[in-house]
C-alpha cells in the first residue's frame, strides 16, 4: 500500500473513533501523583470509553504544558489535584484562564486542602471557596449506608433546574414513588456570584447544609451563621461568552470510585452529566445559516425600504450523542435594533421537509419599522446551559423614493375635493367677472356710494350744529 | 322691567342697523364686489369644512390637509386683494393700478397657487 492510502485509512479510523465532544478529544487529567489516578479509574475509564484521548499527568510533572507553540495542546483539562500549589513548569491560574479563553474546557475539583492556586483560579469565575479545612456538613442529609455516620458526606439533592446540563432525572418534577436523587458530596463548599448569569449553581446545599469545621455531631457554637442553604454552592458551572465551559466541584471524592459506585447515590449519573456538559458533549448550540429577504420577491436586496415585509430565517442545531440534531425551542427571538430594539419578535419553527435534517429552521414574517437608518438584525439566544448564539447582520433601511409613497388615499378625499372645488370656484369667479358686469355700473355705483357718503356727512354736520 | 325694556330697544336697534346695513350693501356695493364677497365666504366655508374634518379624522395625510386647507386660505387672501384693488372707494390708494391689472395679477397668482397645491396634494 502506498503511504497516502495508509494515511487516509488512518484518518478514517480516527474519525470513526472520534470523541463525542463537539470541540475536541484531548483531555489532560492532572492528579497529585500518577498512581492516585487509580482512585478515579471509573470516571477516567468512562471518558476513555466515550472516545477521549486521556493523558494523565502528575501535578508536579514539569513537562506539562497547556500550550505548544501558541496552540492549545489539550481541548479539556480535569484538575483533580486540589492541594497542588502550581502545575507543570510554573503554570499559574492565569495560564489556565488563558486556556479557557482559547476555548479549552475545564473541570476543577476541590477539597478541604485547597491551595491558593485553586482559590485564585476559581475567583476568576465568581466562585469563592470556603477557608481551608472546612467542610460542607449536613446532620440531616448524609450518607446512611453501611452504618456510616460521617456527616461530612452530604447527600445533596438541591439541583438547579437546568435541563440543558442535567439529565431528566435531576431537573424537573419527579414521578410518583420515585426516589429523590441524591449526590454524595464530601468536600468544601463555595460561595457563588448570584449576579453572574454565566455561572450556574448546579448543586447547592439543602437548608440543613452548612459550611464549617468538622466537630462530629456537636452543634455549632458560633452564633455567626455560616454559609448554608441555597447560598452554599457545592458544584457550579460556568460558560464563557466564547462558549468555553468550566465546572467547579468542591469535592474530588465525588469523582472517586468509592462514591461513584455507592448504592443509593446518583454520583455516576451526575458526574457524567457534568463531564459531558463541560466537555461539550451535549447542549452545544450552533447556527448553521441565516437569511433574510423580501417576502414578495424572495430576493435579498442591498437595502430595504421602510415598512418592507421581510422574511428572516435562521438554522439552529444542537450537538448531543455524537451528532448534530435540530434544535427545538419556542423562544428564539429576532430583534431589529437601531440603538433600541424596534422589533423583538419570536420566530416560529418551520416544519422540516427532510426528516433526517440536522438543523431546525426558524422563520419570522417581519414588517420593518417605519423608520430609516442602519439597523442590526440580531438573534441573541442565550439560555442556561446552552452555548450562546449571537448572530448579527447590519442592514440599511432606506426611506421611500419620492414617488414611492402611497397615493389617492381615501382619508385624503375631502382635501382633494377641497382643492378641486377651489379651482372650480376660481374659474366661476373669473367667468362672472369677465362676462357679467359692465365697468360703467361700477362707476355709477361708486358715484352713488360717494354721494351717499357725503349725504351722511352732511347729516352728521347738521345734527352736530 | 327697565332692563328688559332696555334690551328690547337694544335688539330693536340692532335689527334696524342690520337691516339698513343689508339694504345699503345691496344698494351700494358694486356687483363685482358682491361676487367677490360671496366667493370669499365660499373660501371660508371650504376651509372650515376641511379643518373640521382634519380635527375629527386625524391629520394622517398631513400634506394633503395642508394643500387643501392652504388652497382655501390662499384663495381667500387673493380674493381680498382683488377686492381691495377693485373697490372704487380705494381708487386713490392704488393710483397706478387698474381693475384689469388687478384681475390679471389675481389670475396669475391663482395659476401658480393651484400648481403648487396639486403638487403638494400627494
Amino acid at each position: 500500500m502506498k503511504p497516502w492510502t495508509c494515511l487516509a485509512l488512518a484518518c478514517a479510523l480516527l474519525g470513526s473513533t472520534n470523541a463525542k465532544s463537539a470541540s475536541g478529544d484531548r483531555v489532560l487529567v492532572l492528579v497529585p501523583k500518577v498512581e492516585s489516578a487509580k482512585h478515579y479509574s471509573k470516571f477516567l475509564g468512562s471518558l476513555e470509553t466515550r472516545g477521549f484521548e486521556v493523558s494523565i499527568r502528575a501535578a508536579s510533572n514539569t513537562s506539562v504544558a497547556l500550550q505548544i507553540d501558541g496552540e492549545r495542546a489539550f481541548d479539556h483539562a480535569v484538575l483533580l489535584a486540589p492541594a497542588a500549589k502550581k502545575f507543570g513548569d510554573g503554570l499559574g491560574p492565569l495560564d489556565f484562564t488563558r486556556f479557557v479563553d482559547d476555548g479549552g474546557n475545564m473541570v476543577v475539583a476541590a477539597s478541604s486542602e485547597l491551595s491558593d492556586f485553586h482559590r485564585k483560579l476559581a475567583a476568576q469565575f465568581g466562585v469563592v471557596f470556603e477557608p481551608r479545612s472546612t467542610w460542607a456538613i449536613d446532620h440531616a442529609n448524609y450518607m446512611k449506608q453501611n452504618n456510616a455516620s460521617d456527616h461530612k458526606v452530604v447527600a445533596a439533592s438541591n439541583f438547579a433546574p437546568a435541563p440543558a446540563i442535567l439529565s431528566p432525572g435531576f431537573a424537573g418534577t419527579l414521578a410518583k414513588n420515585q426516589q429523590k436523587p441524591a449526590v454524595y458530596f464530601k468536600g468544601i463548599a463555595h460561595k457563588y456570584d448570584v449576579a453572574n448569569p454565566q455561572l450556574v449553581p448546579l448543586l447547592t446545599g439543602a437548608i440543613t447544609t452548612y459550611s464549617g469545621k468538622d466537630k462530629g455531631e456537636k452543634p455549632i457554637e458560633n452564633a455567626n451563621a455560616p454559609l448554608n442553604g441555597k447560598s452554599l454552592g457545592l458544584v457550579s458551572v460556568f460558560q464563557t461568552r466564547s462558549n468555553a465551559r468550566v465546572a467547579f466541584a468542591g469535592s474530588t471524592a465525588m469523582f472517586s470510585d468509592a462514591l461513584l459506585s455507592k448504592r443509593g447515590g446518583d454520583n455516576q449519573r451526575f458526574v457524567e452529566d457534568v463531564a459531558k456538559w463541560t466537555m461539550q458533549e451535549k447542549s452545544v448550540l450552533r447556527e448553521t445559516g441565516h437569511r433574510h429577504h423580501l417576502s414578495e420577491t424572495g430576493e435579498q436586496p442591498s437595502h430595504y425600504r421602510v415598512s418592507n415585509e421581510i422574511v428572516y430565517e435562521i438554522d439552529l442545531s444542537v450537538y448531543r450523542d455524537d451528532a448534530w440534531h435540530p434544535y427545538v425551542a419556542d423562544d428564539v427571538q429576532f430583534e431589529a435594533i437601531m440603538l433600541d430594539p424596534y422589533i423583538r419578535t419570536t420566530l416560529n419553527r418551520t416544519d422540516s421537509t427532510l426528516s433526517a435534517s440536522e438543523t431546525a429552521t426558524y422563520h419570522g414574517d417581519i414588517k420593518l419599522p417605519d423608520r430609516y437608518g442602519t439597523f442590526t438584525f440580531r438573534v441573541n439566544y442565550k439560555r442556561t446551559g446552552y452555548s450562546n448564539v449571537d448572530v448579527k447582520d447590519t442592514v440599511a433601511i432606506w426611506p421611500l423614493r419620492h414617488d414611492g409613497y402611497p397615493r389617492f388615499l381615501s382619508a385624503a378625499y375631502p382635501y382633494y375635493t377641497g382643492s378641486f372645488v377651489m379651482v372650480i370656484g376660481f374659474l366661476a369667479l373669473c367667468a362672472v367677472w369677465l362676462f357679467s358686469d359692465e365697468p360703467e355700473n361700477t362707476e355709477k355705483a361708486a358715484a352713488a356710494a360717494s354721494k351717499e357718503k357725503s349725504k351722511a356727512k352732511n347729516k352728521a354736520k347738521n345734527k352736530s350744529s | 322691567m327697565a332692563s328688559q325694556k332696555q334690551t328690547q330697544t337694544q335688539t330693536d336697534t340692532q335689527a334696524v342697523a342690520l337691516r339698513s346695513l343689508a339694504r345699503r350693501y345691496t344698494a351700494q356695493t358694486p356687483r363685482r364686489l358682491r361676487v367677490i364677497d360671496a366667493y370669499m365666504a365660499f373660501c371660508v366655508a371650504v376651509g372650515v369644512v376641511q379643518f373640521v374634518y382634519c380635527a375629527a379624522a386625524g391629520s394622517f395625510p398631513y400634506n394633503a390637509f395642508l394643500a387643501g386647507f392652504g388652497s382655501a386660505v390662499a384663495c381667500f387672501v387673493f380674493a381680498a386683494n382683488l377686492r381691495m384693488k377693485t373697490d372704487p372707494q380705494n381708487r386713490q390708494q392704488f393710483p397706478g393700478s387698474s381693475a384689469e391689472g388687478a384681475f390679471g395679477e389675481f389670475v396669475f397668482c391663482h395659476v401658480v397657487l393651484h400648481f403648487v397645491v396639486a403638487n403638494f396634494l400627494g
